[in-house]
């Protein structure tokens, strides 16, 4: 099993701006949809604003930040409005109230036209249900989002097939989407959405429609991607262990709010609420925590000539180290120790993650 | 920005309370009580003269004459000058069409058309139009076949003009398609033989005026359909093309247009079957044509009406063909060309240029006519068929009217008993019934039938028509269109259960259905002119024939669609086969029933009326007479009239949900 991020916690620097930020930002579905914010209908919970005015909370005051070069992933069950937030930050659906800025433009006063050039330039989306254009070929569908900008044919052409190579699907140049199989054509959504070069990469539940071997491979797919092109991601899933193996942060969203946001081990750690536990209790613990969230302040009387390991290093990789030597391990964060790790500790962690 | 990404709400549970049972009942007692009224006072109250509008007619007539002098003047106000250019570019635009496909020769028309069907169609179809062409040579209606191809490609190109970007608007906005749809409704309710009238007064009698009644008719399925199709585009194709930044030019243009692509080529191909069944109508007003040999034709020379009839079909069928081939062949998601292929197709254009061409160059050099000629050879024969093909037909008619066959005796019989028992008695019901009874009773059906607005609006229509002082007329016309929608809805539900029930039955329906279907609309009058040569019944009959396939084809799909689920619940509590269609289906498909006969309804008016060219008497027979005896007045009166009646008709019948229309294509 490999939930391990492929990436170190911290490898993200949050101390510039962030690249993208959401201010609280509602949306709200129905009739006179402005009209509720900021009365006390909504406080109401979804279902009775829904049956005293059919409207319907998608999105309920949220508010992020995304750094440069992080994976944001948000989470909830079907229905928590997860779709809609993503949505909004480019404003394919229009945000009932909120502020959203993306790289320093504020989209939610963006005319029309800035609007289109964010679209075209800074953001691309991948869609759970592909969206590619039936009519056009594979290298077609990749050149599309160019083709919008309106580059030349032969330069776009060009483009797409670097893309084809990236995704490794050169063979089916000139094949319809209706000729490739699920996994193909969500390469192809993903292809097209790199042509263009984005800053910030949203996948809306991109791998929900595929079977679970590909999902992996998929996965692995934008793991290298990242890697490759630093781009700034926000994901949405509704698989917990997907999102614990792409995110640096994740948001856990319920009836529109976001119940938790944190790091990976952050919500395997201590869940907010019976809600984010329910998700995270068929987690083996151990895979996702790591030393610094089992570690115990270092006190003088402590040996410290034990095994040296890195805060950040997960329980399941230091259990080799542990079961060597008598000696319990020493958390290092830039080469000072910051926590000890004995062998208790860590079997309380383990025994925790078998369910009470 | 509008927000483009629309989740699909859930499908609502569907209740079904069998709410026309109650309802049924509801009406039986209603029409009960028009016949007491019926029986208590018949003649006492026709429709009171207080109540009329009684120079309404001389008005209108003076309006006709001021319009006449108006367009007459020198100096124009620009009004009429914008509308005269209008008029007049429309009658070269079908001219110039005209001398065109007469320039290029018989001989060039011929291999144009089939070249091109060819190239974009394919072999068979290809086929379908050289046999066309054939056929018009060889019934010696050449010429007029030309004009009215010249017509059509007139009236199907300024259709699809307006058509198309009108359903794309629809296909894109939900305040637009709401805005246009009761104009639609209108638009397909009200009989072609009603706007005639009105549409010969603006436009004088000419080709301008076959075009725009051509267009009022053929239009409302050019929107419909193409809006269709550009709601059927994925909402995630265009969610996504809008999140890469797409403008909403390069939306249509590049991901709602092309994917609706056989939705509009089938749209193409509707409006081609909806202009083609407006040609014989089109002749009473100018069209020319085989539509004006049709017409002419009906008394003084009925065999060649018929061949002429027959021609439009063949049209008819070869264009329909012709476009769902082009349909197939051209659609770029289905063909998956590689580059040889392309080639090839290149290499196949450039022979079919060729081909045309070197076709036009050398007919015109060896001075082939622009029309197929009747005679050909030194010395001169006849070179077609005509003479033969109309003795034939006129062996047939003589035949089938001698009052000695088994044909006459079979067919005189029916004619006879649908006039005696269910003509004349309904006709004497409704004409002689006190007026306000069967106000009150038709309004109250339409009450309890679909609520309350419907209600009103049919007392309104009801008002207007009497107000106009043609009750007596309108109420002979509705006799025959219930008697017809009655039988018509008979055949269609019997007919519409067994084909649900036997696919055998249904795959030998359907052809029968499209041919019935595709048929201009006078065409189906013509054989029960001779069939039936009773007074008022070929106008029934023929609106029989042509709106039962429609409400078999309702019903047929009613009883399929009812899901499997609850016909197995039936079954599993062992039901027979005819208790789950009776006890089940039928319940079940009742709505498609009650749009089966709100369809018919409207169809058969379409047809009664046109049946005042032949003897139908009623409101069709005002108006042919202030067609052909320029009687204008009583005409538009007459054609308001039918407008009304159709309207009223419609909301008696369309039940309480209005699913109907999006479907029927
Ligand atoms: N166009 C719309 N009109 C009305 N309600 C909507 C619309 N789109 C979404 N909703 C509602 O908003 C809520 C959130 O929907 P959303 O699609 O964002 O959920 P989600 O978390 O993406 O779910 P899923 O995992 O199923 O995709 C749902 O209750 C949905 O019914
Ligand atoms: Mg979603």
């Amino acid at each position: 099993m490999l939930l391990v991020p492929d990436w170190p916690g911290d490898r993200v620097d949050r101390t510039g701006e962030p690249l993208i930020r959401a201010d609280g930002v509602w949306k709200i579905f129905g009739r006179r949809e402005d009209r509720i914010i900021g009365t006390p209908a909504a406080e109401l919970s979804r279902a009775e604003l829904r049956a005293q005015t059919g409207c319907v909370i998608a999105v309920r005051d949220v508010s992020i930040r995304v750094w440069p070069g992080e994976v944001f992933v948000v989470m909830g069950l079907s229905g928590s409005g997860k779709s809609t937030l993503a949505r909004t930050l480019i404003r394919l659906i229009e945000p009932t109230a909120g502020r959203i800025l993306i790289a320093g433009m504020e989209v939610t006063a963006a005319s029309p036209a800035e609007l289109r050039q964010l679209r075209r330039h800074m953001v691309s989306m991948v869609f759970q249900h592909f969206g590619l254009l039936a009519h056009r070929t594979v290298i077609e569908n990749m050149a599309f989002g160019l083709e919008v900008q309106g580059v030349q044919r032969n330069e776009r052409l060009a483009r797409a097939r670097e893309m084809l190579r990236l995704v490794g699907l050169e063979e089916s140049e000139s094949s319809f989407p209706d000729q490739l199989s699920g996994g193909m054509q969500q390469r192809v959504g993903v292809a097209r959405a790199f042509a263009v070069d984005p800053k910030v990469m949203l996948y809306d539940e991109p791998f929900s429609a595929l079977d679970p071997l590909i999902r992996r491979d998929m996965q692995d797919e934008i793991c290298r991607l990242q890697v490759e092109t630093e781009k700034t991601m926000i994901f949405i899933t509704h698989d917990l262990p997907e999102a614990l193996r792409l995110g640096d942060r994740i948001a856990i969203m319920r009836d529109g709010q976001i119940v938790q946001l944190g790091t990976p081990e952050e919500l395997v750690g201590s869940p907010a609420d019976e809600y984010v536990a329910n998700f995270t209790r068929d987690i083996p613990k151990s895979h996702v925590l790591t030393l610094r969230w089992v570690m115990r302040e270092p006190v003088p009387e402590d040996s410290t000539d034990g095994p040296k390991l890195d805060v950040t290093t997960t329980v399941r990789r230091a259990l080799p180290a542990l079961a060597a030597g008598e000696k319990p391990v020493c958390a290092v964060e830039d080469g000072r120790v910051v926590g000890i790790v004995d062998r208790a500790t860590v079997l309380q962690a383990i025994a925790d993650e078998r369910g009470d | 920005m509008a927000s483009v990404a629309e989740t699909v709400t859930p499908a609502p549970i569907v209740v079904h309370r069998h709410w026309w049972r109650g309802r049924l009942v509801q009406v039986t007692g209603i029409v009960a009580l028009m016949y007491v009224a019926y029986r208590a006072w018949a003649i006492e109250y026709p429709w009171p003269n207080d109540l009329v509008w009684n120079s309404l007619s001389l008005h209108l007539d003076d309006f006709q004459v001021w319009l006449l002098t108006e367009r007459g003047k020198e100096d124009q106000s620009i009004v009429f000058t914008v509308f005269e250019g209008f008029s007049s570019a429309i009658d070269h635009l079908v001219e110039w069409f005209n001398r065109l496909l007469l320039w290029l020769t018989w001989v060039g028309t011929t291999v144009a058309g089939v070249a091109l069907i060819f190239r974009f169609g394919g072999l068979r179809a290809a086929t379908i139009m050289l046999f066309a062409f054939a056929a018009f040579a060889l019934t010696g209606l050449w010429e007029e076949s030309m004009q009215t191809l010249a017509l059509m490609l007139v009236s199907v190109g300024l259709s699809l003009l307006v058509g198309i970007p009108l359903g794309v608007a629809a296909g894109r906005s939900a305040g637009f398609r709401r805005a246009i749809a009761p104009v639609l409704d209108a638009m397909q309710i009200v009989p072609a033989f009603a706007y005639l009238m009105p549409v010969a007064i603006l436009f004088s009698i000419g080709p301008a005026a076959a075009v725009v009644s051509t267009m009022i008719y053929a239009i409302p399925p050019a929107i419909r359909i193409t809006a269709l199709g550009v709601r059927g585009v994925p909402v995630s194709t265009v969610e996504a093309a809008t999140s890469m930044g797409a403008t909403r030019m390069q939306l249509i243009g590049k991901v709602q247009l092309p994917l609706a692509r056989r939705m509009i080529l089938l749209g193409v191909n509707q409006t081609i079957l909806f202009a083609l069944s407006m040609v014989v109508i089109a002749g009473l007003i100018g069209g020319g044509g085989l539509g004006a040999v049709v017409t002419s034709g009906l008394y003084s020379n009925p065999a060649l009406a018929i061949l002429a009839g027959l021609a439009i079909v063949i049209i008819a069928m070869a264009l329909d063909r012709s476009t769902e081939a082009i349909a197939e062949q051209t659609d770029p998601a289905h063909r998956h060309l590689d580059e040889t292929r392309k080639r090839r197709l290149r290499l196949q254009t450039l022979a079919i240029v060729g081909t045309i061409v070197a076709g036009v160059g050398i007919s015109k050099a060896f001075g082939a006519a622009g029309a197929y000629p009747d005679e050909a050879g030194n010395p001169p024969h006849t070179a077609t068929i005509e003479e033969w093909l109309l003795t034939k037909i006129q062996v047939v008619l003589d035949y089938v009217q001698d009052p000695t066959t088994w044909v006459f005796a079979i067919t005189e019989r029916v004619g006879i008993f649908i006039l005696q028992q269910l003509l004349l008695p309904l006709q004497e019901f409704l004409m002689e019934a006190p007026w306000f009874t069967t106000v009150a009773g038709l309004t109250a059906i339409a009450f309890v039938v679909s609520g309350l607005r419907p209600a009103l609006t049919t007392l309104a229509m009801l008002g207007s028509i009497g107000f106009t002082g043609i009750w007596a007329l309108a109420m002979d016309t509705l006799s025959q269109v219930l008697v017809a929608t009655a039988i018509a809805v008979a055949i269609g539900v019997v007919l519409g259960v067994l084909a649900a029930e036997s696919n055998r039955f249904s795959k030998v329906m359907r052809p029968v259905n499209d041919l019935l279907q595709t048929l201009p609309q006078l065409v189906y009058i013509i054989p029960f002119i001779y069939l039936m040569p009773v007074s008022i019944v070929p106008g029934s009959v023929a609106g029989v024939l042509y709106a039962f396939p429609v409400t078999l084809r309702l019903v047929e799909r009613g009883v399929r669609d009812v899901a499997p689920t609850s016909v197995e619940a039936a079954s599993a509590f062992g039901a027979s086969r005819r208790q789950v269609l009776t006890k089940v289906k039928l319940p079940l498909a009742g709505d498609a029933v009650m749009l089966g006969v709100n369809q018919a309804i409207i169809m058969v008016l379409a047809l009664v009326v046109i049946g005042g060219l032949v003897g139908s008497g009623g409101l069709g027979y005002e108006v042919a007479q202030g067609l052909v005896r320029g009687q204008f007045g009583q005409g538009v009166i007459a054609s308001v009239a039918i407008l009304a009646l159709g309207i009223a008709l419609d909301r008696v019948t369309q039940g309480t949900r209005r699913s109907r229309k999006e479907g029927i294509a």
